[in-house]
């Protein structure tokens, strides 16, 4: 597979702490990457980096070959919008919109109309295993139905690359299972990429790769490349939410 | 108790910096409603005063007993009205009047300290020919209505004309009161310090309001941050009443410490504000200091207002620890809401028409206005359901289901522009129009006689002035005061000073009787329509200012407590713009429907009282005020624009 994302050589200090001290990384299409490492560590830092939330102090970033850390704020919120998708740990949901206009949102910011951006929103809900809950608000969702409807949302656009910041840190453990099984799963039934920040083994278990990153450096993987737990084969970006089925995890 | 106000105390004081700019704006914006809510009442005890002091001046017949006799009447000299009073004793030791030292004997002339200086400054035939006699003393300058007031207390002898015929043209106070055989200095207010003493106590309740909402606004602006906190204090067992006694505790220790520092900022602003002229005059620093107990009454009713306001925001915390921290749909708001503004706008008309007691009005006024108040949140949540239903875009969308979610939070922050609206309409119907008397002459001069006396008057006209040298026509008119003719006397020339001179020269040519012309009779009337004009733009100015800061601190305060999903919205791509462009509509939206709303409120409470048609005066007034209203509205939300970029700069979204 090719490169879709990559980062090089990738400089960021706060003050004088150093969060990233050259760190370079590439994900390649329908790859599933865990970055792992404790707290403080930088991890967060290269996501922010690689999703143009952050501008480096110094390296680049690209996405299919175009830069997009000389990007400008307009430039690159177009992108985030367009091109990435984004999971976090809790929070991403707006309280005052039920679930389904929650997930239509990033259409309607793309200038799909409403009643359009509200039905493609809801083909995501009986896959994910949502049916029912369109209209809930988020207050009415439990953890991991809130962490269901972001996942939605975060492909509702069908992005490049997702990126996910511990996504299931807020969760029990069998619903973080269950919720990161979903995560990679229709991630990769969508095509696209996969960019996970954790500190839990668990979680980075799904991931193809694992990269870790101490003290803002990325460590030489002793076994190369980590074995992935979940194998689920990348599908044709074409394939929508209906050809794709939570409970089998396989096109029908 | 102590132990739970300690903990408040600390968390108060331990809050960080995010917390002490909240605590820190809060004490501010409850210092600005404070120290307006002081003037407020100040105005109203600085009319009292006023109408106590002037009241000697209205003298009230005596049944028995009488000790003096006193008459009142008006002169005028450059534009400005000369109070005289003609006093004589009927028997030893009169007590002094007020400002005298002592009784005036005959013969003595006492001015005010103003009346002196210009007395002083002008040709003897301009002025103080009309005053002849002894200088006994100077009227001392606290007794007087305002400060700057033209007063002069004659002495007279008992068989004097001024204090034994009644002069022509007395009709109404404007000219002249008396004679009147008195017992005591007491007298009763006049009526236009009547009138000033209502429109004092019609502006106040307008203003109260506002002030309630604003001080309100300011109790909200770090609630949020006490909802999670304390839902947290919920969560570990703390029980409803613990909490409710620490919110309590620290939104009244931060409101006390602003509403002194209010006390100081009106202490402080007060020598500006003696400056604003009222009825002629200016006031005096005393008059707006509105006394320990009201001071102290405000002191604690603020922070109290603010207490509670605070407690009502964490209703639902108290009910459920869960209830701030996991967002539901909130439960409609009742329309029985509705069904109590319609109520209390029915009861304005029949109170009005009823011709019920000033007070009663006021009430009933207040009643409607806070009812408005009432019925906003449920009138911004329908709206929110139409706009939500009818939106295309983002940015209407989230400002529809914003405003379903917290219909509240929404109408706080146009609440007190929508407010102005039910002001201006009310004013807009009632202000009257600068061209209500037409401009009146001020050329002539014109001595009311009786009509066998007529001819001989004017002769006696003709000869004073030629003898004090003001060429001028003297005419014998009907005159428009029932039987009466009208000597009307037209100097060649038209300058102040020559008008003085022949006003001088007049003086006592109808014992009582007081050359005028028909610009000086309609003074005190048309003064006091620039005066409710004057409080016009004062009550509608303060009402802006506190209902723009109040919609920035609102705006800046919905920020905050919506930080992380805006960070959030804004990571994941949302332009700036949409999200200004919902924070817009989500005032914009309500402002339109709510101020159109409260206008035609404020209209209707108007209605008992209007006897024409909108005029020009009131609609510059309304649309003004829309103008402002709209702009203000915007610029404070836009004033919020650059707190909504830095916060969402953060680019790692926390729970606080």
């Amino acid at each position: 597979m090719n490169v879709v994302l990559e980062g090089i050589g990738l400089v960021k200090r706060f003050g004088p702490a150093v969060a990233l001290g050259g760190v370079g990384l590439a994900v390649r299409g329908g790859e599933a990457v865990a970055i792992m490492g404790p707290s403080g560590s930088g991890k967060s830092t290269l996501l922010h980096c690689l999703a143009g939330i952050m501008k480096p102090d110094e390296g680049e970033v690209r996405l299919l070959d175009r830069r997009i850390d000389t990007m400008g704020e307009r430039e690159r919120s177009a992108l985030r919008r367009t091109r990435f998708g984004f999971v976090f740990q809790f929070g991403q949901l707006l309280p005052e919109l039920p679930a389904d206009e929650n997930v239509a949102l990033p259409l309607m910011l793309g200038d799909v109309s409403r009643a359009d951006a509200v039905r493609r929103a809801r083909e995501w809900f009986a896959p994910l295993g949502l049916a029912g809950m369109e209209e809930r608000r988020p207050g009415e969702l439990s953890g991991g139905q809130a962490q269901r409807v972001a996942i939605a949302r975060a492909l509702v656009t069908r992005p490049a690359v997702i990126f996910a910041d511990e996504p299931t840190g807020a969760l029990d453990q069998a619903t973080g299972q269950e919720t990161m099984r979903l995560l990679v799963e229709a991630t990769k039934h969508n095509g696209a990429s996969l960019v996970v920040v954790t500190h839990d083994p668990e979680v980075a278990r799904w991931c193809d790769r694992v990269v870790e990153v101490r003290d803002g450096r990325v460590l030489p993987d002793p076994r190369g490349t980590a074995p992935a737990v979940a194998t689920v084969p990348a599908a044709p970006a074409a394939a929508g939410p209906g050809g794709w089925d939570r409970e089998t995890g396989a096109g029908r | 108790m102590g132990n739970l106000i300690g903990l408040a105390w600390r968390l108060l004081r331990g809050g960080g910096r995010r917390g002490l700019l909240g605590a820190g704006l809060t004490a501010a914006a409850v210092a600005i409603s404070t120290a307006l809510l002081l003037f407020t009442v100040a105005v109203n005890f600085a009319f009292q005063g006023r109408a106590d002091r002037e009241a000697w001046r209205n003298p009230v017949a005596a049944a028995d007993g009488a000790v003096a006799v006193e008459s009142v009447r008006t002169d005028h000299v450059r534009g400005q009205r000369i109070t005289v009073v003609n006093l004589t004793a009927l028997k030893p030791g009169v007590p002094a009047p007020p400002g005298l030292t002592r009784f005036p004997a005959p013969g003595e002339v006492w001015f005010s300290p103003a009346l002196a200086e210009l007395a002083g400054s002008l040709p003897a035939g301009q002025l103080a020919d009309r005053f002849p006699g002894r200088r006994a003393g100077t009227v001392e300058e606290g007794t007087l209505v305002h400060p700057g007031e033209l007063l002069v207390v004659r002495g007279q002898t008992p068989d004097s004309p001024e204090l034994t015929v009644r002069a022509p043209g007395y009709a109404d106070r404007d000219r002249g009161v008396g004679p009147v055989r008195i017992s005591s200095f007491a007298g009763r207010h006049t009526d236009e310090a009547v009138g000033y003493q209502i429109l004092g106590v019609v502006a106040s309740v307008l203003m109260v309001v506002p002030l309630l909402v604003f001080g309100g606004a300011a109790a909200r602006l770090t609630v949020a941050r006490r909802d999670q906190r304390l839902a947290a204090l919920r969560l570990v067992g703390a029980t409803p009443g613990q909490v409710v006694t620490m919110t309590v505790a620290e939104a009244v220790i931060t409101a006390f410490c602003g509403a002194l520092l209010g006390l100081v900022l009106y202490g402080v602003c007060s020598p500006l504000l003696t400056g604003i002229e009222v009825a002629g005059g200016s006031w005096f620093l005393a008059d707006l200091w509105p006394g320990a107990p009201a001071v102290a009454g405000v002191l604690v009713a603020v922070p109290l207002l603010v207490g509670l306001s605070a407690v009502a925001g964490l209703r639902r915390v108290v009910v459920s620890p869960l209830g701030v921290a996991r967002r539901e749909t909130p439960p409609a708001m009742r329309f029985i809401r509705v069904v109590a503004l319609l109520a209390a706008l029915a009861t304005v008309p029949v109170v009005g028409g009823m011709g019920a007691g000033v007070g009663i009005f006021a009430l009933s006024l207040g009643l409607a206005f806070g009812a408005v108040n009432l019925a906003g949140p449920w009138v911004v949540g329908r709206i929110g359901r139409i706009v939500a239903r009818t939106a295309r875009g983002p940015a209407r969308l989230l400002a529809g289901r914003r405003l379903i979610d917290d219909p509240r939070s929404a109408w706080r922050t146009v609440s007190g522009v929508a407010m102005i609206g039910f002001i201006a309409g009310f004013i807009g119907l009632l202000v009257p129009d600068s061209g209500l008397f037409g401009s009146p002459d001020a050329a002539v001069l014109r001595v009311s006689a009786p009509p066998a006396r007529l001819s001989e008057v004017a002769g006696q006209a003709r000869e004073r002035l030629s003898a004090a040298g003001v060429p001028a026509t003297v005419r014998m008119t009907g005159g428009s005061e029932g039987k009466l003719k009208v000597v009307a006397v037209t100097p060649r020339a038209h300058d102040a000073a020559t008008l003085d001179r022949a006003r001088t020269a007049l003086t006592g040519l109808v014992p009582g009787g007081v050359a005028t012309t028909a610009a000086d009779d309609q003074r005190a009337s048309n003064r006091m329509l620039g005066d409710i004009r004057t409080g016009v733009v004062a009550v509608l100015a303060v009402c802006f200012l506190v209902a723009i800061a109040s919609a920035g601190i609102t705006a800046a305060s919905s920020v905050l407590d919506r930080r992380q999903t805006y960070a959030l919205l804004r990571l994941a791509g949302t332009p700036l713009s949409v999200l200004n462009a919902a924070r817009r509509s989500e005032t914009l939206i309500p402002l339109t429907v709510m101020g159109g709303g409260t206008i035609a409120a404020g209209m209707f409470c108007a209605l008992p009282f209007v006897y024409a048609a909108l005029n020009t005066t009131g609609l510059t007034v309304l649309l003004t005020c829309v103008v402002l209203g709209f702009a203000g509205v915007v610029g404070a939300g836009a004033a919020s624009a650059p707190l909504l970029r830095s916060v969402t700069a953060d680019p790692a979204p926390r729970p606080d």
